[in-house]
Formats: structure tokens, C-alpha cells, sequence
């Protein structure tokens, strides 16, 4: 590491004081490299410290902690309607009941699916929209960009009204359309095998603004001499996209895919709100099954043994596309 | 035959020369190089009718959410539905500011999203800042490690959170609600991001004249910082004005309610039919706020979140 010399920039330093090369002694270093007297290091190390201390007490406090308190409560046995000191040990029991339960089974089968079909659903569109939204040269692109992303800001639980109405059987408009093609009327959120994927379709048009919006960003990093190479090569549309478009989208698709599972594996609020884990079970979801089970049951080891699963899950899938991200870029 | 098809540039689109080349005029068939006219309006007209689609995705419910919000109960309660209100009335709006207390709970998000929103861009900044210009080590170990906080569900920590805040008697309080969102992940990286671009002669300048580090943050780096401070600030205020469960957990009081717990009890008041256009109206109530500041916001927030997700 060789130090650079201080450069003063014209009109920065009317002094025009250059720092003595003798003071250059050690690697403690200021952000262009020139060494700082003794005095100065003390004041930035104590700055760095004041600086960093109100972020890192509250993450450390409400975060770290928290999340060391979840291993250490998945291993008691406590119910949340007493203190914390009454919690007694019980190893890894509340983890051998929570998986040995068809009910919490069924919990962790629905998240998983909800977040193979979030995936499945959210990622294809996504690519079709960005790459519309991106290519071809048509007027009110940025405005229709902006509106698909409004529906991000909008709160969850409006949303749910919305669409407890529009999947209203007979009343709502989609039953409306569904019958006047001559189909029969489906239930949505009433039919037991209609209820999950009816949740999912609300989650990808709350979600769908913002990954397009990735998408496009990194549509605009790809350089665009590939694209006239392939196209002088006749490559076809589709082709174009499946082995250029989408290969160079590979980090912008894996951050994508990443917030989808963060995104949907703790899904609670439309469940909660709309319709409470029904019917017949078929949308009791983990986040909600640990919500019901500390809050309503005082469960707080079933539900923190629940919520270390979960937490497992998400560093599972996140590093599966970490992998997945290193291996095509090598 | 080519496949390239030139575009008419945009207004503004300083990259169109090159981007015309891949255009959706090319999929499907290819037409007869001899017919380039043809292809290039058909093309169009697809494009057109592809974002025709594409916006109704977003405009559909909420246009659905505003009729249904003006309908009368006669009128809601109809079988089809009308896709137009016959005598639109704002007499569901009114039932619903009557029935729940909508001006308080407004009041309620504003304190704690404004709180959140300030609280974070301040511990953001500072903290970006240290980790962009400053050096000591296990600096980028440090970062690296707030940063995987970010993927964290909250749902994960919500019972020992609870518990904590619960044990430092900050449960049913505006502080409560608050604190354990003054700081996060995600701010930090956006602004350590962003400060890394400040250039380091600025900061070198100020200090040489003397300039404290305080002052070097607020007065020279944060200036520079706009867009960065929009996207931060549009999209805490955002997240907090919409956070369900964290309220629903530690608030009991409804003086302290945000507008979605109210808006909660309004919608579990009553199944009745014929009272949901008044929980429509209400929901309407809740969304206009975060809206009209996102379209005030959107051009900073939407580069600002798309940069996030280029340079992470």
C-alpha cells in the first residue's frame, strides 16, 4: 500500500498547505490515504465510534438480541402470559413436537408452496414486463413503471379489502367475468384448493412494481452492443432472451428471487385479515401459525422453535442462490 | 434479412439509439425483409397493447376500490356488479370517518412514521458515512454483518422483541411502536452506497479548514445525498405507515392506534354486505397518504430502489 500524496483541489485549500511527506508514518490512514498526526486518529477512531453507536445499539438491541433470544426461547418450554425467568429447559423437544404435528406440518407444506408459486408466478412475469418495459420504444413507459410500483406502497390491509371484494363470489367482478364466459363460479378465497393460489395472485400484484423495477435497472447494465451482436447473428426473439437477456440478468433475477422467498415465506397479514388460516386449514402458513401460537396460545417455545425453522429455511434458499449465483458467473 | 429495426427516438432517452435494435418488432414471424413499415407498426401496436395489459394490472383494483367506495348501499349490494357507480355518493366516506376515529389514527401514523423516517436517514447517514469513509479494522466485517440483518423476516424475532419492549415498559407507547425501527439494514447500505461516491477531496478540503466530523456529515456529504435521502425516507415511511403486525403486537389503546389497526376494527365491526363500502371507504381513507407521497417522490425513490438492487 503506498500512500498517496495529498492533492489539494483548486480552490479547496486556499492555503495551498501541502502535508509535510514526514508525518506519512503508518497505515492508520484518512480517506485519501495521507496519514494523520496522532491527535487526528484519536478524534476520527472516537468519531467512528460516536457515528456508528445510535445504528448499532438499536440494531444490536432489537435485532441481534431478539434473534439469540429466539434459539434460547426454542428450547424452553414458556408461556408468553408468564415472565421470561419462568421458562424451564427442555432441549430440543419443542422442535421433535412442532415436527412430528400434521397441523404445523401442514403449515410449513403451505408456506413452501406459497413460495414455489410466488416464485413460479412472479418471476416470468416480472422478466415479460421489465423486458416491455425496457426494449421496444413506446410512449408512457416511466408512467406505467410508476404505476405498477404504486401498488407497493398501498397498506396490505387495504389491499385485502379490495380484494375481498373483487374475489367476492356472485358480487365481485372477476366471478362476474369468470360466469359471463360461461365457466362455473369459482370460490377464491372460499374453496379450500382455490383459497392458497388466490393469496399468492394478491402477493405478486402487491410485490410486482418493485422486481420489475430491479428487473429494468438491471436490463440498463447489460450492455447493449450484445444485443446488436445477436441480432446480427439472426437470432430470434425468444432465443435472444434465453441465452442472452436472461444469463446476463443472473444477479438481478437471484436478488429478485431472494426478496420473492424472504417476501413470501413470512407472509401473515392477508392470512390474518382475510381469511384466518381457511378454510379447512389450507392457508395456515408458518408466519402465522407462530403468530397464533405465541400471541393466542402463549406457545413462545413451539413458536420460536417455528421461527428457527423458518430462519433456517431462509439461509437454506439464500444459499442455494448464492451457489447458484457464483457457479454461472465463474 | 436483419432483424434490426430502428426506433424513432424518445424525448429524454439519450440511450435509444442503441436499444431500438432489440425491439419486440422482431418477435413473432418475420414478415418479408421487403415490408419494414408493416413490421415496425405491428410491432408497435403489440408493444402498445402489451402495456395497455400491463397497466390494467395496477389500475384495475384500485379503480375497482375507488367506484366501490362511492356506491351506495343499494347499488353495492348488486348482482352483477355495476361498473360504474349510478348516483356515486361519498355517503360510505362519511359513515366511515363517523364510525371509526380516522383523524386521530392519521395523527397516530404521521408521529410514528415521521419518527421512524427522521430517526433512520440520522442513525443512516452517520453510520454510512463511518463505514464509507472512515477505516478501522474489521470495518467491512462489521457491514457485512448489519447487512445480512436485512434478510431477516421479522416475524422470526417478533416474540422475544415483544418481550423486550414489553420489559422496558415501552409496550401500549408511541416509543413502543418506534424504536425498534429507528435503525436498519437496509439504510445503512443505501447510504454507505451513496457517501462512497462523495469524493474524497471534498471531505479532505473540509477537514484541512477545520470542519469537525459532525459538520463535515450534515453540512457537506449530506447535501450531496438527495436522492439517496428521498428513497430512504419515501420508503421507511412507507414501510412503517404499512406495518401491520408489529402495531397489532404492542399497542392496545386505540387513542394510540395507526390508521391500519383502525381501519382494522372498522373492517371486523361487521360481515354485513352491505356495510363493506364503508370499509372500502375507509381503506381508501388508509392508501391515500403513502400514495400521494409516492407520487410526489417517485422519480428520486424509483432510481433510488433500483439502484439498491443494481449495486448490491
Amino acid at each position: 500500500m503506498v500512500p498517496k500524496t495529498a492533492r489539494p483541489t483548486a480552490g479547496a485549500n486556499p492555503s495551498g498547505q501541502l502535508v509535510s511527506p514526514g508525518t506519512v508514518h503508518e497505515a492508520e490512514r484518512g480517506t485519501t490515504g495521507r496519514a494523520d498526526s496522532g491527535k487526528f486518529r484519536q478524534y476520527r477512531r472516537l468519531t467512528s465510534g460516536a457515528f456508528l453507536s445510535p445504528a448499532l445499539v438499536i440494531i444490536g438491541i432489537f435485532t441481534v438480541i431478539p434473534i439469540i433470544m429466539t434459539f434460547i426461547i426454542s428450547l424452553h418450554r414458556w408461556s408468553m402470559f408468564t415472565p421470561i425467568t419462568r421458562m424451564t429447559y427442555v432441549g430440543f423437544a419443542n422442535y421433535a413436537r412442532v415436527l412430528s404435528d400434521p397441523n404445523r406440518l401442514n403449515a410449513g407444506a403451505n408456506t413452501l408452496v406459497y413460495v414455489g408459486l410466488s416464485l413460479l408466478i412472479t418471476l416470468p412475469l416480472a422478466v415479460a414486463i421489465a423486458m416491455l418495459l425496457y426494449f421496444p420504444q413506446l410512449r408512457g413507459k416511466s408512467l406505467i413503471r410508476t404505476l405498477l410500483f404504486a401498488t407497493y406502497v398501498i397498506p396490505t390491509i387495504a389491499i385485502v379489502i379490495t380484494f375481498g371484494n373483487i374475489y367476492a363470489p356472485k358480487y365481485g367482478p372477476l366471478s362476474t367475468i369468470i360466469t359471463g364466459l360461461g365457466l362455473p363460479s369459482p370460490g377464491f378465497l372460499s374453496d379450500p384448493r382455490q383459497a392458497l393460489v388466490s393469496l399468492v395472485i394478491f402477493n405478486v400484484w402487491q410485490m410486482l412494481g418493485y422486481y420489475v423495477i430491479l428487473l429494468v435497472a438491471g436490463l440498463t447494465q447489460i450492455p447493449s452492443d450484445l444485443f446488436e451482436a445477436a441480432s446480427l447473428d439472426g437470432a430470434g426473439p425468444l432465443r435472444r432472451t434465453i441465452h442472452i437477456v436472461l444469463p446476463l440478468l443472473r444477479r438481478p433475477l437471484a436478488f429478485v428471487a431472494l426478496m420473492t422467498v424472504i417476501n413470501s415465506i413470512q407472509v401473515f397479514d392477508p392470512i390474518y385479515l382475510m381469511t384466518m388460516g381457511g378454510p379447512a386449514g389450507s392457508t395456515v402458513t408458518l408466519s402465522y401459525e407462530i403468530q397464533r401460537q405465541a400471541f393466542q396460545y402463549g406457545l413462545a417455545g413451539d413458536a420460536s422453535a417455528l421461527a428457527v425453522l423458518m430462519l433456517g429455511l431462509v439461509v437454506f434458499i439464500g444459499g442455494l442462490l448464492a451457489i447458484f449465483m457464483r457457479r454461472r458467473a465463474s | 434479412m436483419t432483424t434490426t429495426i430502428h426506433l424513432r427516438n424518445q424525448r429524454g432517452d439519450q440511450r435509444g439509439d442503441q436499444r431500438g435494435r432489440f425491439s419486440l418488432g422482431a418477435i413473432g414471424d418475420r414478415p418479408p425483409a421487403s415490408n419494414p413499415h408493416l413490421r415496425r407498426r405491428l410491432g408497435r401496436a403489440f408493444g402498445y397493447l402489451g402495456l395497455t395489459v400491463v397497466a390494467l394490472i395496477p389500475l384495475f383494483p384500485l379503480y375497482w376500490l375507488t367506484i366501490s367506495a362511492l356506491k351506495t348501499p343499494g347499488e353495492f349490494s348488486k348482482i352483477p356488479p355495476t361498473w360504474f357507480p349510478d348516483t356515486p355518493t361519498l355517503g360510505p366516506l362519511q359513515t366511515a370517518l363517523h364510525d371509526v376515529p380516522f383523524g386521530r389514527s392519521l395523527l397516530n401514523s404521521l408521529i410514528i412514521s415521521g419518527g421512524c423516517t427522521i430517526a433512520v436517514i440520522i442513525t443512516s447517514v452517520l453510520a454510512g458515512y463511518v463505514f464509507s469513509k472512515h477505516h478501522f479494522r474489521g470495518r467491512d466485517l462489521l457491514f457485512w454483518l448489519i447487512v445480512l440483518t436485512m434478510f431477516l423476516p421479522p416475524i422470526v424475532t417478533l416474540v422475544p422483541l415483544f418481550t423486550l419492549v414489553k420489559t422496558m415498559g415501552l409496550d401500549d407507547s408511541y416509543l413502543g411502536v418506534m424504536l425498534p425501527w429507528f435503525a436498519n439494514a437496509f439504510g445503512i447500505f443505501l447510504m454507505r452506497q451513496f457517501i462512497a461516491d462523495v469524493p474524497d477531496e471534498l471531505i479532505d478540503a473540509a477537514r484541512m479548514d477545520g470542519a469537525s466530523e459532525w459538520r463535515i456529515v450534515w453540512r457537506f456529504v449530506f447535501p450531496l445525498l438527495r436522492p439517496a435521502v428521498v428513497t430512504l425516507g419515501v420508503f421507511m415511511f412507507v414501510y412503517t405507515w404499512n406495518n401491520f403486525l408489529w402495531p397489532l403486537s404492542i399497542l392496545r389503546s386505540d387513542a394510540l392506534y395507526p390508521v391500519v389497526l383502525t381501519l382494522n376494527r372498522l373492517m371486523s365491526y361487521t360481515m354485513s354486505f352491505s356495510y363493506q363500502n364503508v370499509v372500502l371507504a375507509g381503506a381508501l381513507v388508509a392508501s391515500l397518504p403513502t400514495l400521494i407521497i409516492f407520487f410526489i417522490a417517485q422519480r428520486a425513490f424509483v432510481e433510488g430502489i433500483a439502484n439498491t438492487g443494481i449495486k448490491g
